[in-house]
């Protein structure tokens, strides 16, 4: 979830405070620097020394670049060992440095926790429990991370009790980052009290489908979906939670809701972009037999956002199923944007697609002159993209069929131009 | 009214590692930072009769006693003396003379006392704001002084309890009241002759130097390093009674080693203001004088012993052999010299005559000597510089490692008040669980266990863990001819830096600038010795040249250098450019008189 160069360096907004502080002292220690270090590009902002290091800052500076390098190369008893003597740091009376060293200590030793084969539950604990203490400002966060490492191992109630915990923290002022991170903490409660409920449902369906537990799960119902309601309200990208909370919805019938949940995630402007918003509401229509114009009015919102997803094919059948002219014009359009991409290229789903669609063309109007206007722009690279005489040999070795799909399309799609595509077929048959 | 009832309860929250309790309205203890609840209830005593009555104080009847300090009121240079007293008797257990103790360090400190007026005078320094109270003790304060001058260190309790009345009695010039307090020109006054830990390792180190013992500064430098002389933890010894707290409290912290040069310049500082009398002289036998000096460094470095006798005879030229120029007289030759620097530049020197050291003359010399048929028995520097180069890097990296493992903080925790207490106790917590966490999971002892402390860096010969075969008996034919009847090495270049004119007031070390420049073995030299030394390869780079200066009779590294150098070339019969690099110098008769004569 966290970059790599989050573990290895301090937050950005720190380092900014530093630098004007340090630029003196890194040039006058920089002769005795060993060139190769300063070219390290995660070495900077680290290695920079204070203005009057003192030797157990020196101690520090150095042990902590052993356990980058341990890190690094994968030594991690050794990273261990360095990093047991790097908790002193935490013991550093200026309290200027204090807050990086912290997370430090806390990023880095649960990653070599990760990565040592004896390292219990209780170690996890031990660490994010103590790192959590130690001071308010990544309180959160930690609860968030441990919540998180006990979800990995399957541990949903004690993850529940840890996010639940956090919930309940307050310190000062609630702060902007502080918000931020508070509504994720609710929302993944939210998510935690979903999964309790889906074991109620599975446990409920498969043992004894009469027994009447359904009270304990609605109450997970009504403590996830009140959460849930008030975050999918704020900007921002909720993909998990919203399934989640359609699934419940659902499942008790309240489909309005769900569909009114979907579609002010799809098309509220204050929300960024987000294709999946679309998808899963596309999905959510199809399960419920919506009339196909419906669908495609969906998936003409997502193909403007995402013009070579998958779904587009679905989208181009049923504009051709329509049988409407200006649709069958519009699936062309659809189709030759999904040829742009490399991914199609030697789909042969698409390509009988496109076939069946210039057919229909053909057969209204002459000279298809909607297919030339549409290849206007495409006449000049196309046929690199398409129609190489290699693209023919290896069309004909993996997929026949497609070759020949390709074959019958390329005068029309590229009159005039030189046919190296079915000159391949010529020279093999001759 | 709730730290009243949680004091006495000290074990951390198993929550969060915090000492910080609270009683909640239905009297269960909670623990501040993380809230959690546990079993135990408020008990009630009556604290009343309890409180004080086994706190045993000095000076109970003296109204500034706070009631909630416990134990005696005490004084910083008491704190001090303690804390010399550990480190003197440190050194004792290392094999330094006990006279060291008793008449040296002791008599130094007390004249620093007297100095610094803290001690041993009739108006000691004292907070004005208790001048009153105690000017009426004033009366019986010669008797205790003169108690204290006839005791010394060995019996400690004595002198702890004569000392801290006299003080205690006469002054009330107490830990946390003092330094804040003062006018700015007394405070400035005062800081110059106010106690450091720095100071500490400067007294010891000039009455090392006084009593002629064995240990040069770089040497004390390293035991203060491998924690054989209490320095960092000096704190944790003082005894149970004497408790630090108050702002001044921090000056017994210590997060740094300070450098050779700070502490050379503190003694050099402390042999004015303590107006010492003429040191007693460093004879050529005595061990810091360069001779003996630098035959130990020539062993640490495996070199041959055979290149002593050029050693001294450089030393001859450059009038070192005269034992004044070692001895520190207070009127006459006030500079405190550098002995191990010194040593280390005179084999530097006498390496670059022998071998030139410009990354050719070096090399060929060991062409020929790896050629001659006594190969085994021939110094050459080729096998030397892979030998020695081996063994440092690896030497290096450990002493890397150590840095890197080196425990700073000691086993009682250091706090200035009560609220710093509960930070320090809660960090201290934190750190200890994820340490002992991570302990567990790689099963390998973290703190850095420095073997038996010696005064070697390296080891060669034959034996098991050494670094080498010793090279020690190896000649030096190679590189010596015999010209009528005289040995001169066959190396006739030498090449110096260029000279430029230079304040050396305003001037910082021109090393780093010039580094680039110079020929890569000498580089290596000056690195190999300052790791020797631990010092850094700029300060011993400068010790050299101002060794050269005196081996080739520059008078003084003033502006106008250059015009003097000039001159030196001319008198040295040189065709070499005034400021040319490297300024080439034919061999001299020089050479030839000073030649020993077989």
């Amino acid at each position: 979830m966290e970059a790599l160069d989050e573990y290895l360096g301090p937050p950005v907004v720190l380092e900014d405070e530093s630098d004007s502080s340090d630029c003196s002292s890194r040039k006058r220690h920089k002769s005795k620097l060993p060139l190769a270090k300063s070219k390290l590009p995660l070495a900077k902002p680290m290695c920079v020394e204070a203005h009057v290091e003192n030797s157990f800052q020196k101690t520090c500076r150095i042990c902590l670049e052993h356990v980058r390098e341990a890190m690094l190369h994968h030594r991690w008893q050794e990273a261990a060992e360095y990093m047991a003597s790097y908790t002193q740091v935490l013991e550093d009376r200026s309290t200027v440095k204090a807050q990086p060293d912290k997370e430090l200590v806390w990023r880095m030793s649960t990653e070599i926790l990760h990565h040592l084969p004896n390292a219990t539950v209780t170690d996890y604990n031990i660490i994010y429990e103590r790192m959590k203490h130690s001071g308010f400002k990544h309180y959160l966060m930690i609860c968030l991370e441990h919540s998180f490492h006990l979800m990995l191992h399957g541990d949903i109630e004690a993850a529940k009790h840890q996010v639940s915990i956090a919930e309940s923290w307050r310190h000062g002022k609630e702060s902007v980052s502080q918000l931020q991170r508070i509504r994720l903490i609710h929302a993944y409660r939210s998510l935690l009290d979903y999964i309790m409920w889906c074991e109620k449902k599975s446990t409920l369906s498969n043992d004894n489908p009469f027994e009447s537990d359904s009270q304990g799960m609605h109450t997970f119902f009504r403590l996830a979906s009140t959460n849930l309601q008030e975050i999918l309200k704020n900007p921002g990208v909720w993909d998990p939670f919203i399934l989640c909370y359609v699934e419940m919805l659902e499942f008790y019938g309240d489909n309005e809701e769900a569909q009114k949940v979907l579609n002010h995630y799809a098309y509220d402007n204050s929300f960024p972009p987000n294709p999946n918003a679309h998808v899963y509401l596309y999905q959510f229509l199809k399960r419920h037999d919506t009339p196909d114009k419906k669908l495609m009015k969906v998936l003409k919102h997502l193909q403007v956002l995402v013009p070579s997803h998958e779904l587009m094919l679905t989208y181009s059948c049923l504009l051709l199923q329509s049988e409407k002219e200006s649709h069958t014009q519009k699936a062309l359009g659809v189709l030759l944007e999904m040829l742009d991409f490399q991914c199609w290229r030697s789909n042969l789903d698409v390509w009988k697609c496109l076939h069946a669609v210039i057919h229909q063309l053909l057969q209204r109007e002459e000279r298809a002159t909607s297919v030339q206007t549409q290849m206007a722009v495409r006449n000049d690279w196309w046929p690199a993209l398409h129609f190489t005489s290699f693209h023919a040999k290896k069309d004909l070795e993996e997929n026949s069929e497609l070759f020949e799909v390709k074959a019958s399309l390329v005068e029309i799609l590229c009159p005039g131009q030189s046919p190296r595509y079915t000159a391949e077929m010529q020279m093999l048959t001759s | 009214m709730d730290e009243e009832d949680t004091d006495g309860y000290k074990e951390p929250c198993n929550q969060c590692a915090a000492v910080d309790w609270g009683i909640s309205d239905e009297g269960r203890f909670y623990c501040r930072s993380c809230h959690n609840v546990i079993e135990r209830t408020r008990e009630v005593v009556d604290m009343s009769f309890t409180s004080n009555s086994n706190r045993i104080s000095r000076i109970g009847n003296k109204s500034r006693i706070r009631k909630s300090e416990r134990g005696y009121i005490w004084m910083l240079c008491e704190g001090f003396q303690f804390i010399l007293q550990n480190q003197a008797d440190a050194l004792l257990r290392l094999g330094v003379a006990p006279q060291f103790k008793d008449d040296v360090l002791c008599q130094m400190w007390r004249l620093y006392l007297q100095k610094s007026q803290q001690g041993y005078t009739r108006n000691p320094i004292r907070n004005l704001r208790f001048r009153g109270a105690a000017l009426d003790s004033d009366t019986d304060m010669d008797s205790a002084a003169e108690s204290v001058l006839s005791d010394n260190f060995t019996d400690s309790g004595s002198v702890l309890c004569s000392s801290a009345g006299s003080n205690a009695e006469s002054s009330s010039d107490w830990l946390g009241s003092d330094y804040s307090s003062t006018g700015t020109s007394a405070s400035w006054k005062r800081s110059r002759s106010l106690m450091t830990m720095k100071k500490t390792l400067a007294l010891i180190h000039l009455a090392l130097v006084w009593s002629r013992e064995a240990l040069t500064l770089s040497d004390l430098l390293r035991l203060v390093k491998e924690g054989h002389v209490p320095y960092v933890t000096a704190y944790e010894d003082l005894p149970e009674e004497m408790k630090l707290c108050g702002p001044d409290a921090l000056l017994f912290h210590v997060e740094s080693i300070p450098s050779h040069r700070s502490v050379h310049k503190e003694a050099q500082v402390l042999v004015q203001f303590l107006q010492l009398p003429a040191f007693p002289p460093i004879i050529p036998e005595a061990l810091l004088h360069p001779a003996p000096l630098s035959l130990r460094y020539l062993t640490d470095a495996n070199l041959p012993d055979e290149l002593h006798r050029w050693v001294c005879v450089l030393m001859d030229r450059a009038g070192m052999a005269d034992q004044k120029r070692h001895t520190l007289d207070g009127g006459l030759r006030p500079v405190l010299p550098r002995y191990d620097l010194q040593a280390a530049a005179l084999i530097i020197v006498t390496i670059k005559v022998m071998f030139g050291l410009d990354d050719h003359t070096e090399w060929d010399l060991s062409n020929k000597a790896d050629s001659h048929d006594d190969k085994a028995d021939m110094f050459s520097f080729r096998k030397w510089y892979k030998l020695v180069q081996a063994a440092l890097v690896e030497a290096q990296q450990r002493r890397d490692q150590d840095t890197a493992r080196k425990q700073w903080k000691g086993k009682k925790l250091f706090f200035v008040d009560k609220r710093d207490r509960l930070i320090v106790t809660k960090r201290r917590r934190i750190s200890e669980n994820v340490q002992m966490c991570l302990k567990r999971l790689s099963s390998c002892p973290v703190a850095v266990h420095y073997g038996g402390a010696s005064s070697f860096q390296f080891c060669w010969g034959d034996e098991n863990g050494s670094d080498g075969p010793s090279l020690h008996h190896t000649k030096l034919d190679g590189v010596i001819s015999l010209s009528n009847g005289f040995m001169t090495p066959l190396n006739l270049n030498y090449w110096h830096p260029p000279l430029r004119p230079c304040n050396p007031r305003t001037c910082a070390s021109h090393y780093p600038s010039m580094e680039p420049t110079l020929p890569r073995s000498f580089v290596w030299l000056l690195q190999l010795f300052s790791f020797m030394l631990d010092v850094e390869a700029w300060y011993l780079f400068d010790e050299v040249l101002e060794m050269e200066r005196r081996v080739f009779g520059i008078k003084t590294p003033q502006i106008g250098q250059q015009v003097e150098t000039r001159k030196w070339l001319r008198t040295e019969k040189t065709n070499a450019t005034q400021t040319g690099d490297p300024v080439k110098k034919p061999r001299t008769p020089r050479k030839g008189r000073n030649g020993i004569n077989i």
